[in-house]
């Protein structure tokens, strides 16, 4: 799952940078293997702790051991769903076939009872609402830097005058998701006072570094009008750089999001072998987190290098303006959706931050089918990806116990009176 | 999902409206040796010429239709369909301008008479300036997009619009002396041969506000303050 994420995935994340040529390839994939280790290493924790446990009860099984088969049925199901959706070229999401997976799994074995509804609620909404907030994000950076930059006297001045604020907003916004009790894995604790000041301070080394960096700029504005193509061909130079710190974050963001959907799973099933039961202090050991960040490397390595290669070289339209714009707005939203728990889809969210930025008129033209692609692939692959769950848990369960018959779960009774106590709150 | 983020991006247009444009001004830089040739009556070369400029006439709506079939409902633009289409279909009507010009002075044996030969050329000159002006504008489209059709560059595109149209007034102004021209000396060909010298004015006219109609439509997309 995790090298399937790695092979197919990143590339969504890391093509736009190769395309509009801030990165070359082996840069991308560079910075790709290096940051997506490291978001699943240290940011990771979050999204796949919802995975394994905040989606089904395990309290709810006689047998725990059902869960393990249903945990390794779910990744199963949604690796398989994966393969068949990319043959066909359909847009599915990692994120939404585990997630529908595991939920299929719990559904249907364990009851209505054994889902955390609540929390299922909160993780639908939030695959609508973050490609719009990405959208929006975008949009809003975008249409910064077209009244700001774009539509200057003077682009080539106006870029180095916004430039360093940006850093410090970028590194800022960055580092205070990280370090307001984001970090988990390294014990680090800080309240929000810390984390502001440390994150004001991170920022402002950025501010200062990215000034110097632009004194190498020497270009002089003549208010001859000839020079508009040179002085946008600079701007986009500068953003060039930007872009580079901005697919640094995509490719952090999505290991940070994206790892859960194959450790999650594993990490749940890992517990319940361990300890005989999922408890509510459960955490992903750091071992599982590095597992998942290696799987996404070597996935990358052996394959996902090629489908960057492809989509680098496929998507010309994407300047380095655009690029950060979209970028910044996917990774932000993705950055937050992590911090709070909560598996988005990395691809879609960029989705919606491009057509943030075509919403403002940065792009030359954008298939809105995509969209449409997107929402029917929604609704398909939560059932989808559900019913193969279902499936392979049946045939995993037969293997190791030599029957068809799941009985560790409460029989009927048991289900009618828990529907019964569900529908009727008294 | 394998390149779903490519599949986010549509088939621009803009490029092939600027190559469209190229093919037009092809067919309208073409009318200086159509008419050099009828000046030095060399019949041969006068329809070898009209030929060519059918030719490219006719490569130029290939482009125009390759550009209406590529253009779904479902392709999200900078600027509205419709306006794209407007700009389109204004310079192909160039283009068939002229065409016709091509195909009138190729109808019957005529002279560019040495009485009105000097206002003609002048006014066939400026008419071709004035496109001329109107493809620096199509020309200038690149950085348009670069910065959404705002700011200092938007303001660099009216200030050429408004080039052209001046231009087109000065046309409008010669068009009007070399008719008078004309009608001093009717009695030196006969009216047939008139009646097609009139036609040819009217269309080499058309060019210049044909021009001046497709730098208006394109200033409708800037955003201006």
């Amino acid at each position: 799952m995790a090298w399937n994420i790695g092979a197919n995935d990143v590339a969504n994340a890391m093509g736009t940078s190769v395309g509009s040529g801030a990165l070359t390839l082996r840069q991308a994939v560079i910075i790709a293997a290096i940051l997506e280790f490291s978001g699943a290493f240290f940011f990771g924790s979050h999204v796949s702790e919802t995975i394994q446990k905040g989606i089904v009860d395990s309290t709810i099984f006689k047998d725990p051991i059902i869960i393990v088969y249903g945990m390794l049925a779910a990744l199963l199901s949604a690796g398989a769903w994966l393969q068949i959706a990319s043959y066909y070229g359909w847009p599915v999401s990692t994120t939404h076939s585990i997630v529908g997976a595991v939920i299929g799994f719990g559904a249907v074995i364990g009851g209505v009872d054994a889902i955390y509804w609540e929390n299922v609620t909160f993780i639908a909404t939030s695959w609508v609402i973050s490609p719009l907030f990405g959208g929006i994000l975008a949009f809003g950076i975008f249409n910064l830097l077209r009244h700001r930059v774009f539509y200057a006297e003077d682009p080539v001045a106006a870029a180095k005058k916004i430039t360093p604020s940006l850093v410090f907003g970028v590194v800022f916004v960055l580092s205070l998701i990280m370090l307001y009790k984001g970090l988990t894995n390294i014990d680090l604790d800080l309240n929000f006072f810390q984390s502001t000041l440390i994150s004001t301070f991170f920022g402002l080394v950025g501010y200062f570094i990215s000034i110097l960096c632009l004194r190498r700029i020497t270009y002089q504005h003549k208010v001859d009008t000839g020079t508009q193509q040179v002085e946008y061909a600079i701007v986009e130079k500068i953003f060039g750089y930007l872009q580079i710190m901005s697919a640094c974050l995509m490719a952090f963001a999505h290991g940070a999001n994206d790892v859960a959907n194959a450790i999650g799973p594993l990490a749940a099933a890992i517990d319940i072998l361990l300890t005989g039961t999922i408890s509510e202090n459960a955490t992903i050991p750091t071992w599982v987190l590095g597992l998942g960040g290696v799987g996404i490397v070597i996935g990358l390595a052996t394959w996902g290098w090629r489908v960057i290669e492809t989509i680098g070289k496929k998507i010309t339209e994407l300047t380095p303006t655009r690029g950060f714009s979209a970028e910044f707005g996917a990774a932000a939203t993705i950055l937050v959706a992590s911090r709070l728990g909560l598996p988005i889809s990395t691809t879609h969210t960029l989705v919606g931050a491009v057509i943030g930025v075509g919403l403002a008129r940065g792009i030359e033209a954008l298939d809105l089918r995509t969209t449409r692609h997107i929402i029917i692939s929604w609704m398909f692959t939560v059932p989808a990806g559900a019913v193969l769950s279902i499936i392979l848990f049946y045939i995993i369960h037969y293997i190791f116990s030599g029957t068809f018959e799941v009985t560790a779960v409460k029989g009927p009774i048991d289900h009618i009176t828990a529907l019964l106590s569900f529908m009727l709150p008294s | 999902m394998l390149g779903t983020i490519f599949s986010v991006f549509g088939r621009s247009p803009f490029a092939l409206l600027q190559s469209h444009m190229e093919k037009v001004s092809g067919c309208v830089h073409l009318l200086n040796d159509l008419f050099l040739a009828l000046e030095n009556h060399d019949y041969q070369e006068l329809e070898r010429v009209a030929n060519l400029i059918g030719t490219l006439e006719h490569e130029a709506d290939r482009t125009k239709n390759d550009i209406r079939n590529h253009l779904p409902k479902s392709l999200f633009l900078p600027i509205d369909h419709s306006q794209l289409l407007e700009i389109l279909a204004t310079q192909d009507k160039i283009a068939d301008k002229a065409g016709n010009i091509a195909v009138l002075i190729t109808l019957k044996h005529i002279d560019l008479l040495p009485s009105f030969k000097a206002e003609f050329c002048e006014f066939l000159s400026k008419n071709i300036s004035t496109f001329d002006s109107a493809l620096l504008i199509i020309k200038e489209m690149h950085e348009l997009l670069e910065s959404s059709f705002g700011g200092v560059e938007a303001e660099k595109v009216c200030a050429m619009v408004d080039i052209v149209s001046e231009k087109e007034q000065e046309v409008d102004i010669l068009q009007r002396f070399l008719l008078k021209k004309l009608y001093q000396v009717e009695n030196e060909m006969p009216y047939t041969t008139f009646h097609l010298w009139q036609n040819i004015c009217e269309s080499v006219a058309a060019i210049s506000n044909l021009s001046e109609m497709l730098a208006l439509r394109i200033r409708v997309t800037l955003e201006l303050k």
